[in-house]
């Protein structure tokens, strides 16, 4: 159990340098600014609905994950790159708690980094509009958002030299457009994941609920469900890292 | 330097404990090392060869960090691959420059004597820091260090959990006359107690400070193991040409002529360059044939004695 502190300490210190977290942050952080021009001068609910639209369509649909992706593909990916995997894998430590500390230590960041621009988002429209219960729900979004990005991202960040253009890729083709369209893939798609644990916890407006049921497509409504398929992509992803640290080369010739 | 370990033959030695059974590793087309078949026991073993020869991959298949493509690699008995727990007794020194930056040396030490289960981690890494000479600087972060405080810092962080086998990759790569000399000394200690040491480097003179045993490798295959002063009997007649810097050239060329171990002499202004099969009796004779000629030497230097070339030759003799 040490050793998993020690490795997620070790990796989460990593990630959150200070350069990745600000600009990282400036990206979750820009629907703020938004949100603040637009609904100036408008009502109340106006805000309200606005904060919602924005996070649901531009958070969860494009920042939020980008975010995510990058950190996730950094948490064992730059120790490769940088060729300092060695001094992670020489230890009397078995592989699959190696990675379970790297997807904890790359989830654990995220959220972080994640949350700081949800926070102030949240604070913007919660000032606006009078409702500072808003960001509940986001927070929930960005805390399964985090658990799903690291799952996927981590291994691939191990293998692919170029993970984050290729995670890039997988968001725009397999969520943006493939899940939009093809009904039967929906129940992969991690946007929907995150959106349908969101929904569960936001209070939106009809027209907001009928906008998140069109892109939720067959994906039902419900934080439980979104919670046990991130649970369960976290196990996969756990047991493939400990084989590909086990199994693969791990440094170059 | 520490009493070489017993060996069996030149390959192997008596009470191994790290094993390098027909050990091939090729990535695509390339062979890096080539059926490497043999041990290395107690005390320090120099792992020598030109940059290529496949030191840097032979470690690191060893160290469990590359899969063997055929062969088998243990330390202590266990493949490091699958058995993990066998880190607990062992050190690597990676040759990369690499380190964790946003770590001070302390953290980094501390964090890796507590991921290695040593006991008391912060008392050890101050010891171990202690023990490289890096107590002053200890706290600051890794990524403002110079690259000889970091090859020291991760030699510390290799000691901190006292394992029996040390893995060194050209641990002096960096490193200042003085910091090489206390490095050199550290691990000839290290090795007098009885610790496997495997250092690699392509420096021949390094070798032969520290290590009682030698493995040389050229393009991914062992060429040469022994004791350095085996290797360096293996190499003496090798036909070598050494130059000579004087005032009087000519008197001095006429003079070395005479001994029989010269085989060719060439004169220029500065000095006598000569060919030889024999260097040992030559290096014993050029005082003697200075002062008959009359001659003030001012340098005497190898011309062809990179270690390129004489792992060349060892393989050619194989």
């Amino acid at each position: 159990m040490k050793a998993l502190f020690l490795i997620v300490g070790s990796i989460a210190g990593r990630l959150m340098r200070l350069r990745r977290s600000i600009v990282m942050f400036l990206l979750t952080a820009s629907p703020a600014p938004l949100i603040f021009l637009v609904a100036l001068s408008r009502s109340d609910d106006f805000a309200a609905e606005m904060y919602h639209n924005v996070t649901f369509t531009l958070g969860m649909g494009t920042l939020y994950p980008v975010a995510a992706l990058v950190v996730s593909t950094a948490a064992l990916g730059e120790e490769r790159k940088a060729r300092t995997l060695p001094f992670l894998l020489m230890k009397p430590v078995s592989r699959p708690v190696i990675a379970l500390g790297a997807l904890i230590g790359a989830a654990i960041s995220s959220f972080v980094i994640l949350e700081a621009g949800v926070l102030i988002t949240w604070l913007v429209a919660a000032l606006m509009s009078g409702d500072w219960s808003l960001g509940i729900a986001t927070t929930a979004a960005v805390a399964v958002q985090s658990l799903a990005s690291a799952a996927l991202f981590v291994p691939l960040g191990l293998v692919l030299n170029r993970a984050t253009l290729v995670g890039l890729g997988y968001l725009f083709l397999w969520e943006g457009i493939l899940a939009s369209i093809i009904e039967g893939i929906q129940a992969s798609s991690i946007y929907r994941t995150v959106l349908s644990a969101w929904a569960d916890f936001a209070a939106v407006t009809p027209d907001t609920y009928d906008a998140v049921d069109q892109i939720l497509g067959r994906v039902t409504i419900g934080a439980g469900g979104a919670a046990a398929k991130v649970a369960a992509m976290a196990l996969i992803s756990v047991m493939l890292t400990g084989t590909l640290l086990r199994r693969r080369d791990l440094v170059g010739e | 330097m520490t009493a070489p370990a017993r060996t069996t033959d030149a390959l192997h030695v008596e009470e191994a404990t790290v094993v390098a059974a027909r050990l091939s590793k090729w990535f695509g087309a390339k062979v890096a090392v080539s059926e490497v078949d043999c041990s290395f026991g107690p005390g320090v073993t120099g792992l020598l060869g030109p940059n290529g020869a496949g030191k840097t991959t032979l470690l690191r298949v060893l160290a469990g960090l590359l899969v063997p493509s055929s062969g088998k690699a243990t330390i202590l008995g266990l493949p490091p691959k699958k058995r993990h727990g066998v880190y607990r007794q062992v050190g690597f020194v990676p040759e990369d420059e690499a380190v964790y930056g946003h770590m001070t040396a302390r953290r980094f030490v501390e964090w890796s004597a507590a991921m290695s289960k040593a006991d008391g981690a912060p008392a050890a890494a101050r010891r171990a820091l202690e023990t490289v000479h890096l107590t002053s600087d200890a706290d600051r972060r890794l990524s403002t260090y110079s690259k000889g405080m970091r090859q020291r810092a991760k030699v510390a962080a290799a000691l901190v959990h006292d394992p029996k086998v040390l893995l060194l990759d050209e641990p002096l790569n960096g490193t200042d006359p003085i910091q090489r000399a206390r490095l050199i000394e550290l691990l000839v200690s290290l090795g007098q107690e009885g610790r496997t040491i495997i250092v690699s480097s392509h420096v021949l003179a390094e070798v032969e400070r520290m290590a009682g045993r030698v493995v040389a490798m050229v393009d991914g295959r062992v060429a040469a193991a022994g004791t350095v002063a085996a290797l360096r009997d293996a190499m003496s007649d090798k036909p070598r040409r050494i130059r000579i810097d004087t005032d009087r050239p000519r008197p001095l060329a006429r003079r070395l002529l005479a001994g029989e171990w010269v085989e060719a002499v060439g004169v220029d202004a500065a000095g006598v360059e000569i060919r030889t099969g024999d260097a040992r009796a030559l290096g014993g004779d050029i005082a003697m044939a200075a002062r008959e000629a009359g001659a003030r030497i001012t340098k005497v230097s190898p011309e062809d004695e990179s270690l390129d070339s004489v792992f060349r030759y060892l393989v050619d003799l194989g």
